[in-house]
């Protein structure tokens, strides 16, 4: 069948606009596709193996402090398999520089075999426990690269009131800390603030001085256990050593930071490739629909020759079966390509084992399939024309096109106030109304795919000014390892380049909605309760509506999370028990008077009274916050240097430039999804006014005969493109912004909500940009008005 | 009783280029056209009849030799003032109609109307050839007679100097041709110049002129002195 392949020549060879633009699609469908699910895939794979090899603990205990043998007693709790007990506490450490940052030192019995969460080294060696060289450690890659620390390097540490100098004998990582963030209240991991100290159990006993104590228990549970009844148990048993809190992996900051990321692959990867796969599809069926009608004689003759229906049929699929080899083929290599983008982009900021690119042919594989299935159903589809052809009939001419009203001229008035061209026009769309609905679509995929670009970006601006303008309008917060009194704030009042101050005092709590009265089962939820000054101003408080609240003198206002968790309202009573680990724990039964929303960690909040109350003290502190002369700021840090009692500094100037770092790749993937939108935007329009020109060839040429200017026609074929490029932009706009909703709901993690915001501007921008990419899909037919040849409509056969 | 001369074509000739092969459709001719005549355009298939009448309706330019429309040259024309001329000028009578589909019979003949400034109004043309009672349909619900008679409305709608005909009633059958050329008489009767063009000789009876084509060439003119009304023709 040498003859039919190359009549396929022919047939691609006389659409070859469409055919490249059929291929454009469906190759970035497959880069997208491939690149995102290859990521997901190779992070999800890793992220797994690496839990697995390592050991990564099920549950997790965190108690004031006990005796190593309550070990044993945790394990013989039914449903859990193993338990490994260990020292976890942050310290502070000296920079280079001299400034204060924070280490999670974490202690590990050697050997770690056979134990939960360990550790794999990733450059140098493992630790040795103490010789004569002094305490060895390693520490996490990123920490270690930030802080220029090589195994032989030296790092101070302040272990009670003393420094010690460790060792570093290299760098690990571990399932636990693949993304290293301090609290939940951080934005994104600050290797030089923030990193993973570890080291041999005996050093950390000495350096924490808890010899023979433990402050966390790692469980691994039988698949199915009741953590609920697991954790009752272990409360119990644990309860003379101050609980202060239990978990699952769920809770686990690391964990849920890396299924967020996963979650967002997992959802765009499947989502957004449907999008160029749809409009490929629909783009095939129509054109290999117009392709058989125009060639039914040709078809027909074929039958009278003697070739079966499914011969013909093949030849015809072997159309989109090209556009989804081709397709394919480009976009693996450029998917791949994409990939390992982003797998350096994953390498810069998760702590895994080894690197997670390479290819993924599990991918690869299914965008093949997927991409030929796309093609042969749309073409089969379109090729049912093939089979009602007789070899007879095609010899006569096709019927003529019918026209016939519209339902729009039930709009009398509408329908009289338009001219000839408009009407024309309307029916010509109405009378195709697949091509219109498939552009329309395609138009508004495009839409969402920019509304989607933009939404990121809008969200994450919007939570950052939130974060920084709104919420947190203090330079540098000042964290102390233990409470300090009201009269100690003297000592900073001194200093002339601190423009204004406020006190705090963090609590860690458990909170339970209070059900006096009524017999429902109590459930608790751990949050973090921050005490202030009435009338705070260096912290700003804001309900989900943007409008700002005041620490109250008696209630509490309480996290919007939490409140969700336990059915907390505005005017509910809670109890409040503190979990700071010293002394007794307390209990408070408080009125909730507000439920502020803050988009990233956030907490609940009370007066610094109630807090002070909750703890059974009065007039204590932990951290400062402060606002300072920006033209003093280092100054005041070198001030800081010299202070021993600092736990940690968070310096917002510092925060913002981190941010502005991962901005910058996140820039990047706006820039690309753009684009891709646009290539769409182009190419669905190309091809629809394409068709339309093409279907309508003699028609225009009668037009130019009777007299219309090449101007005119334009004029009238920009029409229909125009009709069709507003509904898709209305359709798009609000389906962008409700998917939009959808994607977050998928991707939201108990960690941050990111917020549905697209600037007012954004939907200006993003149907700016459509019909841009849009007037060039059109300008990409216009040289073709010059091809109307005016005698062309004189011929009598068409 | 002399007509005055509304177009003169001298020496033109046409060739059309197809790869290798030039196509001489149009030999060196000329003619004048007489305001207000009927002329038909007979010669077997393929001797230029079309081409000739394109060079007319400003469809298409000579490959040389000079046309003046009104004494203005059209052969050095523009696109755009070749477009103005046939929106002006010319009415268009094609062989299978060409009506759009999507509009009805009388949205056709308003789109022709929409371009100049003073057309005859769209029921005015639509009575004139008889259908007005048919303005709502579309062209698909018309039949092949009904659909010329819209297409010739179409043209006139404009108030052209020529009507011009190709093979008008090519796709007709005889009855229906006969009244389609009954037509064309009154149209020519109320003073626009209307050319017919045709491989069917019988035709030439009802012209006050015919022009004999072979080859790409004129071979004869001749003037007839008693053109027979339309009804009375046969073939
Ligand atoms: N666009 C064209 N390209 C090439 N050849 C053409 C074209 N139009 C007409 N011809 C040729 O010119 C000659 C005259 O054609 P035409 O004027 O259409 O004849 P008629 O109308 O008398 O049948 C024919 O040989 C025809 O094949
Ligand atoms: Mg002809």
């Amino acid at each position: 069948m040498q003859v039919l392949n190359r009549r396929l020549i022919r047939m691609i060879w006389n659409t070859r606009g469409q055919f490249l633009a059929l291929i454009a699609i469906v190759m970035l469908g497959v880069l997208i596709y491939i690149s995102m699910t290859t990521a997901y895939m190779n992070l999800s794979r890793s992220q797994q193996s690496f839990y697995q090899e390592n050991e990564f603990a099920d549950y997790f205990l965190h108690v004031v402090k006990a005796p190593e043998a309550e070990i044993k007693r945790v394990a013989n709790i039914p449903g859990v398999v193993q338990v490994t007990g260990r020292i976890q506490k942050d310290i502070s450490f000296i920079k280079a520089d001299g400034g204060r940052g924070t280490l999670r030192l974490t202690s590990y019995k050697l050997p770690v075999e056979g134990e939960l969460n360990q550790i794999q080294v990733d450059s140098g060696r493992m630790f040795a426990r103490e010789g004569g060289q002094g305490i060895e450690v390693l520490v996490d890659p990123k920490f270690a690269a930030a802080n220029r620390l090589k195994p032989g390097s030296l790092i101070k540490v302040i272990a009670g009131s003393r420094e010690v100098s460790l060792n570093v004998v290299g760098t690990a990582v571990s399932p636990e800390f693949i993304y290293l963030m301090k609290d939940s209240a951080s934005l994104m991991p600050e290797p030089e603030e923030f990193g993973v100290l570890m080291m041999p159990h005996e050093n950390a006993e000495q350096i924490t001085d808890m010899q023979g104590q433990i402050n966390q228990f790692l469980l691994k549970l039988v698949p199915g256990a009741d953590e609920e009844e697991i954790k009752e148990q272990a409360e119990a048993i644990l309860e003379p050593y101050g609980n202060l809190a239990a978990y699952n992996r769920d809770k686990q900051l690391s964990h849920l930071s890396l299924k967020g990321e996963l979650e967002g692959l997992r959802v765009s990867s499947r989502f957004l490739p449907l999008i160029f796969f749809l409009v490929a599809a629909g783009i095939q069926f129509l054109l290999l629909g117009r392709m058989i009608k125009a060639q039914r004689s040709s078809i027909g003759v074929m039958k009278a020759l003697g070739l079966g229906n499914m011969r013909i049929v093949m030849h015809f699929l072997s159309y989109p079966v090209c556009v989804s080899l081709l397709g394919s083929l480009l976009g693996s290599i450029f998917g791949i390509y994409l990939a390992s983008i982003f797998s350096q982009m994953y390498a810069m900021f998760f702590n895994l084992p080894a690197s997670i690119g390479g290819i993924n042919g599990t991918a690869i594989l299914y965008s093949v399939i997927l991409t030929l299935l796309v093609g042969i159903s749309s073409g089969l589809l379109a090729c049912r024309g093939i089979l009602l052809i007789q070899p007879a009939e095609a010899m006569r001419t096709a019927a003529p096109v019918g026209g016939g009203s519209i339902a729009l001229e039930k709009l009398s008035f509408f329908w009289n106030s338009l001219n000839s061209a408009w009407r024309m026009s309307l029916r010509t769309m109405f009378r195709n109304r697949t091509r219109f609905a498939v552009t329309v679509l395609g138009v508004a995929g495009t839409v969402v795919i920019l509304l989607m670009a933009f939404f990121s970006s809008d969200a994450t601006d919007y939570m950052m000014e939130r974060h920084f303008s709104m919420e947190n309008r203090y330079d540098f917060r000042v964290t102390f390892n233990a409470p300090l009194k009201q009269s100690d704030i003297t000592y900073w009042q001194q200093w002339e380049e601190i423009e204004a101050m406020e006190a705090s005092l963090q609590v860690p709590i458990k909170v339970s909605k209070d059900f006096s009265g009524s017999d429902e089962k109590i459930r608790s939820e751990d949050d973090s309760l921050q005490g202030l000054r009435v009338g705070q101003k260096l912290l700003g408080i804001y309900l989900a509506d943007g409008q700002e609240l005041q620490v109250p003198e008696n209630g509490v206002l309480l996290s919007e999370r939490t409140a969700k968790k336990l059915a907390v309202q505005v005017g509910d009573w809670i109890w409040v028990e503190s979990k700071m680990g010293v002394g007794p724990s307390h209990q408070a039964r408080l009125k909730v008077t507000g439920i502020p929303q803050a988009l990233l960690g956030g907490g609940s909040y009370v007066s610094l009274e109630t807090a002070n109350r909750l703890l059974g003290e009065s007039r204590l502190f932990n951290s400062l916050l402060l606002k300072i002369d920006t033209a003093k700021s280092e100054q005041f840090k070198n001030r800081l240097k010299n202070m021993t009692a600092i736990s940690s500094v968070l310096s917002r100037t510092k925060e913002r430039a981190n941010w502005d770092k991962m901005m910058e790749s996140m820039i990047f993937f706006i820039g690309v999804m753009i684009l891709f939108g646009g290539v769409l935007g182009l190419v669905i329009i190309y091809n629809s006014s394409l068709m339309n020109f093409n279907e309508r060839k003699k028609e225009l040429a009668s037009l130019r005969v009777i007299g219309f200017t090449r101007q005119e026609i334009g004029n009238l074929l920009f029409k229909e493109t125009a009709v069709q490029a507003i509904a898709g932009i209305i359709i798009g706009l609000p389906l962008g912004r409700w998917l939009g909703g959808l994607y977050i709901g998928a991707v939201s993690t108990d960690l941050y909500t990111m917020p549905v915001i697209i600037y007012t501007q954004s939907y200006f921008i993003v149907a700016g940009c459509t019909i841009i990419f849009i007037l060039a899909g059109f300008g990409l037919v216009l040289p073709k008005l010059k091809q109307i040849d005016l005698v062309e409509a004189l011929k009598n056969q068409d | 009783m002399e007509k005055p001369v509304l177009m003169r074509l001298e020496n033109i000739s046409k060739q059309y280029h197809m790869g290798e092969v030039i196509v001489e459709a149009l030999k060196e001719t000329s003619l004048d056209i007489y305001a207000g005549e009927l002329l038909v355009i007979v010669g077997p298939s393929g001797s230029g009849k079309s081409t000739l009448l394109n060079l007319v309706g400003g469809m298409d330019k000579p490959s040389s030799g000079q046309i003046f429309f009104n004494g203005k040259e059209l052969s050095v024309a523009g696109d755009q003032d070749l477009t103005m001329y046939r929106r002006q000028e010319i009415g268009f009578v094609f062989q299978f109609y060409n009506l759009i589909p999507d509009l009805t019979a009388a949205e056709n003949v308003a789109l022709a109307a929409e371009l100049v400034e003073e057309p005859l109004t769209v029921d005015e043309a639509l009575q004139g050839v008889g259908l007005l009672e048919r303005s709502r349909h579309f062209p698909s619900q018309l039949s092949g007679g009904e659909q010329q008679r819209v297409s010739i409305a179409r043209a006139l709608v404009k108030k052209p100097h020529f009507l011009l005909c190709d093979e008008p009633t090519g796709a007709l059958d005889y009855q229906t041709g006969k009244s389609i050329l009954g037509l064309l008489d009154r149209v020519k009767n109320m003073g626009t110049t209307v050319i017919i063009v045709t491989h069917n000789t019988a035709i030439a009876a009802m012209a006050e002129r015919v022009i004999r084509m072979r080859s790409g060439d004129i071979i004869e003119v001749l003037v007839n002195e008693n053109p027979l009304p339309p009804e009375r023709i046969e073939w």
